[in-house]
């Protein structure tokens, strides 16, 4: 039986900032009403406007910065009602969040070279994860492949290009990095030797991508785990809305759905059908 | 101030959680304070393991949430060994949910949760839109007599029963509960809906039909527990789209001695919380204890005009 975690809080959360950050997101930045523990890459969050305005229910954000014990931050790409009503909160006003969610990336030990990889938006669990690994004196053996359809899509890249492991930039239009998929630009540093078959592999982004993921990790026998951006109900283990189908061979293998709020969001790719 | 009795209950509050939308087990109770939760309603229980439906299961649309997870359980075995033993630190009385196919499953599980020290009453799910077979024991009074009846003589505990609200007329129904031996009726499950995405021109759940819920359906469900609470003399508890402290005063005026919050739930886990705070607040206003309002409804052919714009 999978539980909710025990840290789990419900809060209001109080808008202190949302600057944009792109063409079609901004960071929303919460202050929360009381301090909280560093949050483990990869978990999140469910938010929805405090005015009671929008979807009946929360959308799901990664966690993408702590900038200080009480803030928290979300990418939010604004793509349909649930994003744009939180859009419509003004600075000082509220924002309800349930906090934090879920199971986040493995840890590897910071010898074993680790490989984040993120499409868009999909980058927002890797800011911490990648600072994780350079507090871990890991950042040498940690490689972040960032991709995005445009240049201007590639989110706050200076803040991934500032820290000390190392950023590779990929765009679909060819204007900044590598042009072509960033999985291009992973299968060519693969075979180019610059990052190793051994090494842990995290992915986050769009279903294309996470689909075409999975079949390189299978074809090329690679350890992958993937963050699925599961359509959520409540995000915290009632609703049953949320099944990802296991693999019967898996470690989730004893029932025929997880449940990505509890289970996931972030999964081995050896546990589910993907 | 909230306290109420309920179909063979005294319960310190009249909020209870609607089967299906606070999960199998108690683990989500950390999120409200002691005092809001009248009683802890939980997720469907079937004789045998059932997977659910395949994705996509719920869907929304401005107003409410369509859903069709299927009773997705783990079957009575696995209830019994590794959910029973939660429920008796839980300080508010809990209430098993069973369902089935045929009369032998309700029965089943109801025996089941005979004898069960942490289980205060039963509720029947002979409603739930999202499953094939059994459809005619929310839809026939005679099959609903006959499954209420098997079961109340399994069991020790209050016996409560949960409506459909897709029938033409629902009184003969929850009459029929009644006399078989029905110590409530919960009124009422969700409505069969369908929502449909014109481009791919696919239903967006994967089942396709699925049961709305959410503020949208709760004048309808005023409707039904008004219907139902002035036709029968045991307690009717509501459950259809209460968001709001208001709403849930609203249902005790119109019939309800209880009432259920589900969707509301999902957007904020501690909905029942927020939702007691702000009744306790509109009844200390008004010097009213919860009990004063139900079935306190004035129908004298005038309408209440709203009074804010």
């Amino acid at each position: 039986m999978a539980e909710l975690a025990a840290d789990t809080r419900v809060w209001t959360g109080k808008v202190t900032g949302k600057p944009a950050c792109g063409p079609d997101t901004f960071v929303l930045e919460l202050r929360l009403p009381e301090a909280i523990e560093p949050i483990a890459a990869g978990r999140f969050a469910m938010l929805s406007p405090a005015h009671g305005e929008g979807p009946v229910i929360p959308r799901p954000f990664s966690i993408y910065e702590q900038p200080d014990a009480s803030t928290v931050t979300f990418l939010v790409q604004v793509i349909g009602p649930g994003t744009q009503a939180l859009e419509t909160v003004e600075m000082g006003e509220g924002v309800d969040c349930t906090l934090p969610l879920g199971r986040g990336f493995q840890d590897p030990d910071p010898s074993r070279e680790l490989v984040m990889i993120a499409g868009g938006v999909g980058s927002a669990p890797f800011l911490g994860y990648g600072r994780q690994r350079v507090a871990e004196g890991a950042a040498s053996n940690t490689t972040y492949f960032f991709g995005a359809r445009t240049g201007d899509r590639l989110y706050d890249r200076s803040k991934f290009e500032n820290q000390s492991f190392r950023t590779v930039l990929a765009t679909d239009d060819g204007s900044l990095g590598f042009s072509g998929s960033v999985l291009d630009s992973l299968v060519e540093e693969l075979d180019g030797g610059r990052v190793s078959r051994e090494a842990l592999f995290c992915a986050c982004g769009p279903e294309g991508l996470l689909h075409a993921f999975a079949a390189l990790c299978r074809e090329r026998d690679l350890e992958g785990q993937i963050s699925l951006e599961t359509y959520m109900g409540c995000g915290y283990g009632v609703c049953n809305a949320c099944p990802v189908p296991t693999r019967p061979d898996g470690a989730l293998g004893h029932w025929p759905w997880a449940k990505s709020c509890l289970e996931g969001p972030v999964f081995p790719l050896e546990a589910v059908a993907f | 101030m909230l306290s109420t009795r309920v179909g063979g209950l005294e319960l310190e509050s009249p909020l209870m959680t609607g089967s299906g939308t606070f999960g199998h087990d108690p683990l989500a109770l950390s999120f409200l304070k002691e005092g809001d939760l009248g009683a802890l309603v939980l997720k469907t229980v079937t004789p045998e393991p059932r997977t659910g439906n395949s994705p996509a299961r719920m869907a929304e649309f401005p107003g409410g949430l369509l859903n069709s997870i299927g009773l997705e359980n783990r079957g009575l075995e696995y209830w019994k060994e590794s959910v029973a033993p939660l429920l008796e630190e839980v300080a508010v009385p809990v209430v098993g949910n069973a369902g089935g196919h045929t009369v032998e499953d309700f029965v089943a599980v109801s025996e089941a949760f005979s004898g069960m020290e942490g289980i205060a009453a039963v509720e029947l799910n002979l409603s739930c839109p999202n499953v094939d077979g059994g459809l005619h024991f929310s839809t026939r009074a005679d099959s609903a007599a006959e499954v209420v009846s098997a079961c109340r003589r399994v069991l020790d505990k209050p016996l409560w029963v949960k409506l459909s609200p897709n029938v033409t007329d629902t009184v003969p129904l929850a009459r029929a509960c009644e006399e078989s031996g029905a110590d409530a009726l919960t009124v009422c499950n969700t409505l069969l809906g369908l929502l449909v995405d014109w481009k791919s021109r696919k239903p967006l759940l994967g089942r396709g039909y699925g049961g709305v819920s959410g503020p949208a359906v709760l004048p309808i469900a005023m409707r039904l527990v008004h219907q139902v609470s002035s036709s029968v003399s045991i307690p009717v508890i509501a459950s259809g789209g209460a968001s709001r402290p208001e709403d849930v005063l609203a249902f005790l005026v119109a019939g309800a001695s209880a009432v259920q919050i589900g969707t509301a739930s999902f957007r904020r886990p501690d909905a029942i919380s927020t939702i007691a705070a702000g009744m306790r607040s509109l009844l200390q206003k008004n010097g009213l204890v919860a009990s004063d309002l139900v079935g306190s409804l004035k129908w004298d052919g005038g309408g209440e005009k709203p009074r804010e714009n």
